[in-house]
């Protein structure tokens, strides 16, 4: 018992290291208005909220429904390729959204091949011909992020679902209710904190991107982070301006948490029953393999084919010695930082569960805000935070692999916390209650009951963040010490150098690794 | 004894590995650099270390740093980065007779803080066909209304329009450079997307008739594996405008030597090198870059584009200029 109670010190402490350097740019919405904090207010700053709120309701629109439409027919009916699908859902996650927004660009923009080749067969010169929607617009930025995010809600809703479905069926079957009324009244409620948990990280992410809106054009908070910080030179505004996005983000979630509390659907714990699907025929199997199939199409086939064909074209040029020195550093750096946040993550949800702390749990909340900031931003933080430590203690960490992975730690234990807390959601308090009953100690309860119920969400934890690190960018270019490179920085260089094509290599291998990685989580999903 | 002999000459053997490197803070990420950092480690013998990254993180990364800092040399695209390296205290002077003797005045920082390595200019692309170029007399004129919808450029988060409006400023004042921006957002074919070569990409396929870019996409565009890219330069020509009181807008890659660079020595020399004629010419000829020291040509490519009168206005001033470039832009909704 003491252990536990050490845990929960330590839980503190820890929760209040890695939230600081948010908290650090937090503070910032305290500061008095500057002379650029009145332009700001006075020129684009409806604009940027406007756009953000656009881009965040849209994301989380289309997140939602294709996730977990995708999650919950995969899970309950059998069709055409449904085992397939199981896989194959995933795999957009594996690509990086600047990755899909250049491939469309490419593809759909004004000048782009397919645009061009469909204004061939009609006969046209130019869009301004036919109508038209340029892929390169805000709504073309949520569609092409929605894309490649909808995994979250999918694997979050799916992993649930699959440990749910008997009570699902058992409960629809009890109120004598038909299919699309189970589905209302039964399963969007029960399934809410798990849409719910992988909405907002889609969301959060979708937010904080800088790549697709840039490329895009459309202002957005991010795009004006980086303008006021990059074209006015002031750190202060920009970091102010994160800090009113953080409290954006920070409000929606304690909103969410505040009204789903009523709502939240309690276990019953008979949840482990085998799922008998139903299987599909005629109109509703071809219903269900489409609505399979676009997403994946979409999301991975179209973008993993432009890639393919660039690939091909350039992998002689990049692929060498040095090319392997970027590869184990990439996977090094993704093994080891998300390791440390997989287990960091559960201490902060276990220590919450068992102690039920509020205050503890306010923190881990603000812990998540590390995830609603560009990555560009939290180093700005990380870099302050260590710049008192490096005085105070008279070291140089900051420059140092330390100092990235405690970067990965403020940016990326938000999606771990989340895939906990739904997993967590699903252990009925009458477990640990059940425990103590039978006096059976804390340590052998972590070990017989909690963990092998909660072990499946530690490894879509795993794999998640080590697809998120070896996708970042920003952070760990910042951050990094000299001759450090991981692909995503070295894509992005290519990229920078107008080597699209060759910056397709170090992707693939990115996109590759996360393939690999979502495929063994999925298979996992489908044993247990 | 034997543990201290070695130990004596492991720590000298460290102190003098160490003293035999020189650490790089780059914004620049091109394949020239690489080549000319690798023959610079065989000629000297001296290590090159490189951090790559955005110059705003790496110049907050320097003044975080402080007298910690690692960092030599900084090396960067765009004067105004060099200019806010400076005006934050972050930079030295450095005398080196080679490079006040080498690069022109214009093209180094007044208290030697900062010297240029390359230059490029931002100008104006139109289809071979077409007789626009006639027209566009100077910069200032883009905001004639009788260019109505025929203007596409990138956004005015990039630093390159920036740097243009910055000189306008210089030139003609803020009043002037707001009407300015009004006048070429009332003339865009479309709202401001993707980047300069996308710009050239939309007017060879009928989207505007004048985009705006930077010198050396157009050499990247022409040798690209890309075959629309190819295909759509191949259709268009540069036009060089100039300010009307002065001259065609360039800007420069500089570096400067940071205020607490442990290696100074190697950061002069490697400075140096990069100015030397083996280093221009490669700079030059991989690029599509113009070179900083006179007597190296331009490459084939680059010099067909033919010539032009350079504006001659402290560079300083794009970086003094660059915050009120950002305002203007939002007043004049310039996305």
């Amino acid at each position: 018992m003491k252990y536990f109670k050490k845990l929960s010190i330590s839980s503190g402490i820890l929760t209040l290291l890695i939230a600081s350097p948010a908290l650090l740019i937090l503070v910032n919405i305290l500061s008095p208005s500057s002379e650029n904090w009145i332009h700001l207010q006075d020129t684009v700053l409806s604009e940027y909220i406007f756009n953000s709120l656009y881009i965040m309701f849209g994301v989380a629109f289309l997140t939602s429904f294709i996730g977990f439409s995708t999650a919950y027919i995969t899970t309950m009916y059998s069709f055409t390729f449904s085992k397939l699908y199981h896989y194959a859902l995933i795999l957009p996650f594996a690509i990086p959204t600047y990755i899909i927004s250049y491939a469309y660009a490419g593809m759909f923009d004004i000048t782009g091949s397919v645009t061009m080749f469909i204004l061939g067969l009609l006969g046209k010169e130019n869009v301004s011909q036919v109508y038209f929607m340029d892929i390169m617009s805000i709504e073309g930025a949520i569609i092409v992020m929605s894309l490649v995010l909808y995994p979250y809600v999918y694997l979050i809703s799916k992993t649930y679902l699959i440990a749910e479905s008997a009570s699902i069926i058992d409960a629809s079957k009890t109120m004598g209710l038909n299919s699309f009324e189970t589905f209302k009244r039964v399963i969007i409620p029960i399934s809410r904190p798990a849409i719910v948990a992988g909405t907002i990280l889609a969301v959060m992410e979708a937010v904080a991107d800088f790549g697709v809106v840039d490329y895009y054009g459309v202002p957005t908070f991010i795009t004006g982070i980086f303008r006021t910080w990059y074209g006015m030179g002031s750190v202060e505004d920009a970091s102010k301006l994160a800090s009113l996005l953080m409290l954006f983000v920070f409000t929606l979630i304690l909103l969410e948490k505040f009204q789903g509390r009523n709502k939240r659907y309690r276990s019953s714990g008979k949840d482990f029953a085998p799922i008998s699907k139903t299987p599909l025929k005629g109109k509703a199997n071809i219903a269900a393999f489409i609505l399979c199939f676009i997403p994946v199409f979409l999301g991975f086939i179209l973008p993993f084919s432009q890639m393919m064909h660039w690939f091909i074209l350039s992998y002689e040029d990049v692929l060498d010695e040095d090319f392997l020195r970027i590869l184990i550093q990439t996977l090094s750096l993704g093994v080891s930082g998300s390791l440390l946040i997989t287990v960091l993550a559960f201490i902060f949800v276990y220590n919450i569960r068992i102690h039920g702390h509020k205050m503890s749990e306010y923190l881990t909340q603000t812990v998540k805000l590390g995830y609603s900031i560009p990555g560009a931003v939290v180093a700005v933080g990380v870099l302050t935070f260590f710049s008192y430590i490096d005085k105070g203690f008279n070291i140089l960490l900051s420059g140092s692999i330390i100092a990235v992975i405690f970067a990965y730690c403020v940016r990326f234990l938000a999606i771990s916390i989340n895939n906990y807390e739904a997993g967590f959601s699903k252990i009925p308090q009458s477990y640990d209650d059940a425990c103590s009953t039978m006096s059976i100690s804390e340590n052998s309860k972590l070990r017989r009951v909690i963990f092998p119920l909660i072990k499946n969400s530690a490894l879509a934890s795993f794999i998640i963040v080590f697809i998120e690190i070896i996708k970042e960018l920003p952070l760990t270019m910042i951050l990094r010490p000299f001759n450090f490179d991981t692909l995503a920085v070295y894509s992005h260089e290519l990229v920078g150098q107008a080597q699209l094509y060759e910056s397709s290599v170090p992707a693939m291998f990115i996109v590759l690794m996360g393939i690999l990685s979502v495929l063994l989580l999925a298979k996992k999903m489908i044993k247990d | 004894m034997l543990k201290k002999l070695v130990l004596t000459s492991l720590v000298l053997a460290s102190s003098i590995f160490a003293a035999n490197e020189v650490n790089v803070y780059s914004t620049r990420h091109y394949d020239t650099d690489k080549k000319l950092f690798k023959m610079f480690e065989e000629k000297t013998g001296i290590k090159v270390n490189v951090l790559k990254a955005k110059a705003p993180a790496l110049i907050k990364r320097i003044a975080t740093e402080e007298e910690n800092s690692p960092a030599d040399l900084f090396i960067t695209a765009d004067a105004g980065n060099l200019f806010q390296a400076k005006n934050k205290g972050l930079l030295q002077t450095t005398d080196s007779a080679y490079l006040n003797k080498s690069i022109p005045a214009n093209y180094r920082d007044t208290d030697k803080q900062w010297f240029a390595l390359t230059k490029r200019a931002r100008v104006t692309v139109v289809k071979i066909a077409s007789t626009t170029d006639k027209e566009i007399t100077s910069y200032e004129a883009l905001a004639n209304p009788k260019f109505k919808g025929q203007i596409v450029v990138r956004s005015s988060n990039n630093m390159y329009n920036q740097s243009l409006l910055a000189a306008l400023i210089e030139h003609k004042g803020e009043a002037y450079a707001l009407s300015w921006a009004k006048g070429v957002v009332a003339n865009m074919a479309r709202t401001p997307k993707g980047n300069d070569r996308a710009q050239v990409k939309a007017v060879a396929n009928g989207i505007g008739k004048i985009a705006i870019a930077n010198t050396y996409y157009i050499g990247k565009m022409v040798n690209n594996k890309d075959k629309s890219q190819r295909e759509a330069v191949s259709k268009m020509k540069i036009v060089f405008p100039a300010f009307e009181n002065g001259g065609t807008h360039v800007n420069i890659s500089g570096a400067g030597i940071t205020k607490y660079a442990p290696n100074k020595a190697n950061a002069v020399r490697l400075l140096e090198f990069l100015v030397s004629a083996d280093a221009q010419k490669l700079f030059a000829q991989a690029n599509y870059e113009y070179p900083i020291l006179a007597g190296i040509k331009p490459s084939a490519l680059v010099a067909s584009w033919g010539t032009f009168k350079e504006d001659n206005i402290s560079l300083n001033a794009l970086g003094k200029n660059n915050a009120k470039a950002v305002k203007i832009f939002d007043q004049a909704g310039w996305k």
